[in-house]
């Protein structure tokens, strides 16, 4: 039991111990009912003595599914983002008796939050972060090197995945424990594919050249009746944005050459931009769509390819599970192909961070202890559908055994996350991602779409500290 | 207006309006009984059976459902008893009381209507952090009860009590604090409904400080908990839940509406200021 009057649910050690200005005023004006209140406050916070586990608070976005996976200790048996992450956290709980890791559920992505807890010095010990989001942290001093619990932990950087590992590293220093890769792939499928012609030993045909696709898609288009791409241009920005970067950093195009200018209005600029033109303008795609209708467009069979994140996975094979469905038994999944120079791919990816704050000795070899164990696990996340941060993982068979995880593995070597000098990668995102929806559905001549979102990234990026 | 005045065109155009008025709800209603995965591939699967309590049992099987609903209880409540007895005081002492620079304050309370609380966000966060206050009830409470509104409201309404009142209990030997309590104040009672509604609603669906201020998952209100218990792609894989969430969090409110009906209507046809 709990004291629930002033600070009912985490009993930080620096607020138990200091008296609230608050308290010495509401005591001085009205003397016998806050003795009564505070009495009782006491007699709540004695409750909860006798605890003498060491307490490690963890925040984390991902969502609240208590109901299903609350007691739950199975890893192998919870599903989704949300019972992996729950079980995970439980059995850690189980398995060190000595520690309690106390989670705190926040709305995605949860930044606000961190941002107010930070301000109020009281940030939690471990937080869920993308690692787009860690150079904006980490540039004041708001996050620790985790190198001490990565080594306490016994885990080298040199386990990680390329993409996971660039992810974390600012400055030749590691900022977080990177917990996946995650990025766009190209959702295939496959019982339309074959009907257009373009399966060959039971797999989809994938362009190789800009040209390739644009014939692809016609003959798709003209076999099947039906879309080659579906496309989610509207309230999407990070559709748009994530061909834009992939196909720049493919052709060898530096996006951000320094820590305040992007380049975007530039030949690769403009012959990457040109082309999702052109998929547009030749009617090769949906149009119109925002994410909840691209997602049911695909999953009703009303297109050939959906390009969206590592995150939908999961559906869709529960789709191609499920007899009588459109998807039944036509699912494939793979990165984005290699259209220009190298194969690469813009990728972000899901890290634990800890937050700069005092921490006691043993907060902090739990906190270790805490790596060491997720580490261990990175197998049991990769089913959400996302690329394991952990190279070992990648060769592991279980891993090869789930469905679709062996064309998707290159992922983890192919992704590239923007420079990790670059910051406010999310607003970033959504500018960029605006002008490039603009510019593909013909709302803005390609160029001037191409320098607007260069001149509104460098407005932003020169009025960072 | 009158029953028997009312046209066949009237009527029409009132169904019309109530029609356009409580789709939307009967169509969260309808997804908030639909099964998640159905309604990935088609929202239009709500118009039609099978349905389903799974996604409220979802709700109310996690623990921390009913601690959300009674920490927002609690906030909306004590924000809307601390309004309605520091905003009878406020508007008595302006309406009735004099004393230096009260003009100047009532100006000063006015200006306070125009002033967004984004723009003191920061300050203000400061300021509870140092007081240590965040992620308690106290936290939740306080900045609500920074109401120019409702001193404005009680100073009007007070106003239009006539000072005879006062006269004669004065007469009567009756000290201020008498006047005041037994006098006035029961002559307020429809104001003090009205602004108690209006606080109330207000609190309850407060999401932009909760979310800064509590940032502990106990002490989240249900705004924020319920956000906070959606996957991050809610729209689309979990939209029955979603929709159940809402009508969750709907349901005190309507039942406010519901009970304090007269009140609302009154207060929005502007009878409720004399």
């Amino acid at each position: 039991m709990r004291g629930v009057l002033l600070s009912p649910s985490f009993p930080r050690k620096r607020e138990s111990s200091s008296e609230s200005a608050l308290d010495s005023r509401f005591r001085g004006n009205d003397g016998f009912s806050c003795r009564l209140v505070m009495l009782l406050a006491l007699l709540l916070a004695g409750c909860g003595q006798g605890d003498d586990r060491t307490r490690i608070y963890l925040q984390r976005f991902f969502g609240e599914c208590g109901a299903e996976f609350g007691a739950s200790t199975d890893v192998a048996r919870a599903e989704g983002e949300c019972g992996i992450m729950t079980a995970l956290i439980n059995r850690f709980n189980a398995q060190n008796p000595d520690v309690r890791v106390d989670v705190n559920v926040v709305a995605w992505p949860g930044y606000p939050q961190l941002t107010a807890q930070m301000a109020a010095r009281d940030p939690s010990d471990l937080v869920t972060m993308h690692s787009g989001v860690i150079s904006d942290y980490a540039a004041k001093g708001l996050l620790e090197p985790v190198g001490p619990y990565l080594e306490q932990a016994g885990i080298g950087a040199g386990s990680f995945t390329e993409a996971s590992r660039l992810g974390v590293t600012i400055g030749g220093r590691l900022y977080g424990l990177p917990w996946d890769t995650h990025g766009g792939l190209f959702h295939v499928n496959t019982a339309l594919f074959a009907r257009a012609g373009l399966m060959r030993g039971g797999k989809p045909v994938l362009p190789t050249s800009p040209g390739e696709l644009i014939a692809q898609a016609r003959q798709f288009q003209a076999r099947t009746g039906k879309p080659y791409l579906i496309q989610s241009n509207v309230g999407d920005p990070a559709y748009a944005a994530r061909n834009q970067y992939t196909y720049m950093i493919a052709l060898g195009a530096p996006l951000f050459p320094d820590s305040k200018h992007i380049r975007l209005a530039t030949p690769e600029g403009l012959r990457v931009a040109t082309f999702f033109r052109r998929i547009n303008a030749e009617r090769l795609g949906t149009r119109n769509m925002d994410t909840p209708a691209a997602i049911a467009a695909f999953v009703n069979g009303e297109g050939g390819i959906y390009p969206t994140g590592t995150w939908m996975l999961g559906s869709f094979q529960k789709e191609a599970t499920t007899p009588g469905r459109p998807l039944y038994r036509s699912y494939a999944v793979f990165p984005y192909p290699r259209l220009w120079g190298e194969h690469v791919e813009f990728v972000s990816g899901h890290a634990w961070v800890v937050p700069s704050r005092e921490r006691s000795a043993k907060q902090k070899e739990a906190i270790g202890r805490f790596f060491r164990f997720m580490a261990a696990h990175n197998f049991d996340w990769a089913r959400t559908g996302h690329i394991p941060a952990f190279a070992a993982v990648l060769e592991d068979p279980r891993f090869k055994a789930l469905p679709h995880r062996a064309d998707i593995a290159p992922l983890g070597e192919l992704g590239r996350p923007l420079p990790s000098h670059v910051r406010r990668q999310s607003a970033i995102e959504g500018l960029v991602g605006e002008e490039m929806a603009a510019s593909a559905t013909g709302q803005k001549p390609v160029d001037q779409a191409l320098r607007d979102a260069e001149r509104r990234v460098n407005e932003l990026l020169g009025e960072v500290n | 207006m009158e029953r028997g005045r009312l046209t066949p065109l009237g009527w029409a155009a009132l169904i019309l309006g109530a029609l356009l008025m409580i789709a939307p709800l009967l169509w969260t209603i309808l997804l908030s009984l639909k099964d998640n995965a159905e309604l990935v591939g088609n929202s239009g699967a709500a118009l039609h059976g099978p349905y389903t309590a799974e996604n409220y049992l979802a709700i109310f099987g996690n623990g921390s459902t009913m601690r959300w609903l009674l920490n927002s209880t609690i906030v909306a409540l004590g924000t809307t008893a601390g309004v309605l007895v520091l905003a009878s005081l406020a508007g008595y002492g302006f309406a009735r009381l004099d004393f230096p620079f009260r003009r100047t304050l009532f100006v000063i309370v006015l200006l306070g209507l125009a002033v967004p609380s984004q723009a003191i966000i920061l300050p203000q966060h400061q300021l509870f952090a140092w007081l240590h206050l965040h992620n308690s009830y106290p936290g939740l409470i306080l900045p609500g009860l920074i109401g120019p509104f409702g001193v404005f409201f009680m100073t009007t309404y007070m106003r239009g009590i006539p000072r005879e009142l006062d006269e004669a209990a004065k007469l009567d030997g009756a000290s201020r604090w008498t006047i005041f309590w037994k006098v006035i104040l029961p002559l307020t009672v429809p104001a003090q409904s009205t602004l108690a509604v209006f606080t109330f609603l207000g609190s309850w669906n407060d999401y932009w400080w909760p979310l800064i201020s509590a940032t502990h998952s106990d002490m989240y209100t249900l705004t924020v908990g319920l956000a906070a218990a959606q996957m991050n792609y809610a729209q689309t894989s979990g939209l029955g839940f979603l929709m159940a969430q809402a009508v969750f969090a709907s349901i005190p409110i309507f039942i406010v509406y519901i009970v304090f009906q007269k009140q609302i209507v009154s207060a929005m046809a502007g009878t409720a200021v004399r």
